[in-house]
């Protein structure tokens, strides 16, 4: 697991504390009950403020899982 | 705080048992991250306890007062930004800023308050209540560039302000200081834009976190210190008195030593707001006394109990201190500019804040002042608060009168004293609460009632408060004593009761006694009594009253073992009542 990986699985597990962390590689809004719009607009706070980015508004609606938001940090070329 | 990491706090596991705290966060925006940090601030000072904030609706900050007044709380947070004002002065409404409305938005921000104000008042009666006032700076509305501060600029200012003193001078309404918040919170990096359009929530996560805390710190029951301990040379002056002799120290800018003069000055305000300041200095005693007598000195030597001045271990002084004050260590603050007599009392005493005096460098200096504020600053200022100091003094007289640590009947007899029983049950009387929660010696059980808690029980029907107030030829001590809790039968069962630590050694303790089995004709009063870290002088009561050991928990006295054991009480004794007062002697 790269070190992104893992430090956004540590995002996923402060906002969804009651995810099982084998589940939260999966989770989307579907699967995760607690994953409600304030959440996401957490999740999406906490992820700015761990990895310093600045999420542009229309790119929002897209990042509604784990495996988005983890392509979405790689692809703003994160220094890891 | 990141956002993180007060998601984890959150996320910690509380005990099982924990009790719940519920605040109500009122604003008329998303709470969103405000609402994280506030609950993990609380969390923080609340670490055994369960933390419940609930919200209102968006955008209806004066439904919101009104929904926080349907459950009984711990306290609330009012959050006010100009937008819950008049949403002209927000960014998501578009109303208009036409310099032809400016007078309309004056005209609406004065009907906000005017509907604003009754509201935080009902809500303040039933719990403590934090204010806060718009934060964010407004947007470019009005006619000049934006370094010029327009008339529609400063009246909207002015009403804030007139707003804010109002609710302050409510007793239960605490305003968020907005030069601490400038303080901690830059205010170009306040407003965040692109959330506000997106969220509803115009905060930057540092700014919401910084409000936070300060909110926090207005609704935690911080318990301010009492004692202030001071070295006297590089510290309360400037100069080594031994070296230089009592014209040689200084205290202005013309020695480069204002800030001793600001800690002197300090030291006074405090000292009237009832801090006991007392003296721990390695010195010449008359030198010291000299140094008093000069009439520049700005800290008078009556401010100060007692002065220890001594060659020898600082600690050892502060231990003379204590003993005269009575007090415990932690509620104490030591200031030296020596960082090996710190060092030597923290050793000591380690529950004493011990904090450098920063002889030559102002910066520092002017911190430990703001420092120093924060630590013995009140809520609300009492009578009792001004009383104190005054009172630990004449204590001094009323100790050196006891040849064996108890006073003589000779002493009690001649000492005037009248004690005053008040039966009224207020809820709102502050004293009353706080004497519940401070005092820690002569406590029955360590019981803390939050405001809430108390309104309840207080509101119960067979409930019952004592307060008791008392003073004597030496001074007034004021409300010093209550006792609390309700009628069962033919019993009468006491849930709390405290006395301060200043009324020691003047049988107050019997004469509360005395007045609930007169009062209640009771034949047998039982006690919640609870044996603690800290209540030894109750316990020591109980044994010199019941004559045998007692047991850590629940204690019951009959009025037969009472009247054995009564000694002579010499007060006079006032119970005060609703439709006027009745005198008798004790």
């Amino acid at each position: 697991m790269s070190e992104v990986e893992s430090r956004l699985l540590k995002c996923f597990s402060a906002v969804f504390p009651n995810l099982p962390p084998q589940e939260i590689v999966g989770a989307k809004p579907e699967s995760v009950a607690e994953w409600d719009s304030v959440a996401h607009v957490i999740l999406l706070g906490v992820v700015e403020e761990e990895f310093k980015l600045s999420i542009g508004v229309e790119e929002l609606e897209g990042l509604n899982s784990f495996e988005s938001i983890l392509h979405y940090i790689k692809a703003r070329n994160h220094p890891v | 705080m990141k956002l993180i990491e007060a998601l984890q706090i959150l996320n910690q596991q509380r005990p099982a048992e924990a009790r719940t705290r519920k605040f109500f966060l009122v604003c008329g925006f998303s709470p969103l991250y405000l609402l994280t940090f506030l609950k993990a601030q609380l969390a923080l000072k609340y670490p055994q306890e369960e933390v419940e904030i609930d919200v209102g609706l968006y955008g209806d900050v004066a439904g919101n007062l009104e929904r926080s007044r349907a459950q009984p709380l711990q306290s609330a947070a009012v959050v006010l930004e100009w937008s819950d004002l008049d949403s002209r002065l927000g960014i998501r409404a578009t109303g208009g800023w036409l310099p032809k409305a400016l007078p309309d938005i004056l005209q609406s921000v004065e009907a906000a308050f005017k509907r604003l104000e009754p509201a935080v008042e009902r809500l303040s009666q039933g719990c403590p209540v934090a204010l806060s006032l718009p934060t964010l700076p407004l947007p470019p509305i009005g006619t000049s560039a934006g370094w010029q501060a327009t008339p529609f600029d400063l009246r909207l200012r002015e009403l804030v302000s007139g707003f804010a003193g109002r609710m302050a001078g409510l007793a239960r309404v605490r305003v968020l200081s907005s030069q601490r918040l400038d303080l901690v919170s830059i205010s170009s990096e306040r407003l965040d834009v692109r959330s506000e359009l997106l969220a509803g929530f115009p905060y930057r996560h540092a700014h919401a976190d910084v409000l936070a805390g300060l909110l926090a710190d207005l609704l935690y029951e911080a318990t301010p210190k009492k004692g202030l301990i001071t070295d006297l040379d590089d510290t309360l002056w400037k100069g080594i008195l031994g070296d230089v002799g009592p014209g040689g120290v200084s205290w202005d800018v013309a020695h480069h030593s204002q800030m001793q003069a600001l800690y002197q000055q300090l030291l006074a305000a405090l000292s009237g707001i009832g801090v006991l300041v007392g003296v721990a200095s390695a010195n010449e005693p008359d030198l010291v006394e000299e140094v008093f007598r000069r009439e520049d000195i700005l800290l008078p030597r009556d401010r100060l109990f007692p002065v220890v001045v001594r060659w020898g271990r600082k600690s050892k002084s502060v231990q003379q201190i204590l003993n005269r004050w009575n007090i415990s260590a932690d509620s104490v603050v030591f200031v030296d500019d020596s960082p090996m007599e710190l060092a030597e009392v923290k050793a000591e005493f380690p529950q004493i804040e011990c904090l450098p005096f920063p002889t030559d460098k102002p910066e520092a200096a002017w911190k430990l002042l703001l420092q120093l504020r924060d630590l013995f600053g009140k809520a609300v200022l009492l009578e009792e608060d001004r009383l104190r100091a005054e009172s630990l003094r004449t204590d001094a007289q009323l100790t050196e009168a006891l040849s064996d640590g108890k006073p003589s009947d000779a002493f009690l007899e001649q000492a005037e004293a009248v004690v005053s029983l008040d039966f009224k049950k207020n809820p709102s009387d502050a004293r009353a609460l706080e004497l519940m929660n401070k005092t820690n010696q002569f406590n029955l059980n360590g019981r803390h009632y939050t405001e809430a808690e108390w309104e309840t029980h207080l509101s119960h029907a067979d409930s019952f408060l004592l307060t008791v107030s008392y003073e004597d030829k030496y001074g007034r001590l004021g409300r010093i004593a209550v006792v609390t809790g309700t009628r069962n039968g033919p019993a009468v069962d006491v849930e709390s009761w405290v006395m301060s630590c200043r009324a020691f050694a003047r049988r107050i303790e019997y004469q509360c006694l005395q007045a609930l089995f007169k009062r209640f004709s009771a034949p047998l009063i039982r006690f919640n009594y609870r044996k603690t870290e800290r209540n030894g002088p109750l316990r020591q009561f109980f044994a010199d009253l019941v004559k045998t050991g007692v047991t850590d928990s629940n204690l019951q006295l009959s009025i037969e073992e009472f009247k054995r054991s009564c000694p002579t009480l010499f007060h006079q004794v006032r119970e005060l009542r609703i439709e006027g007062s009745a005198d008798e002697r004790g």
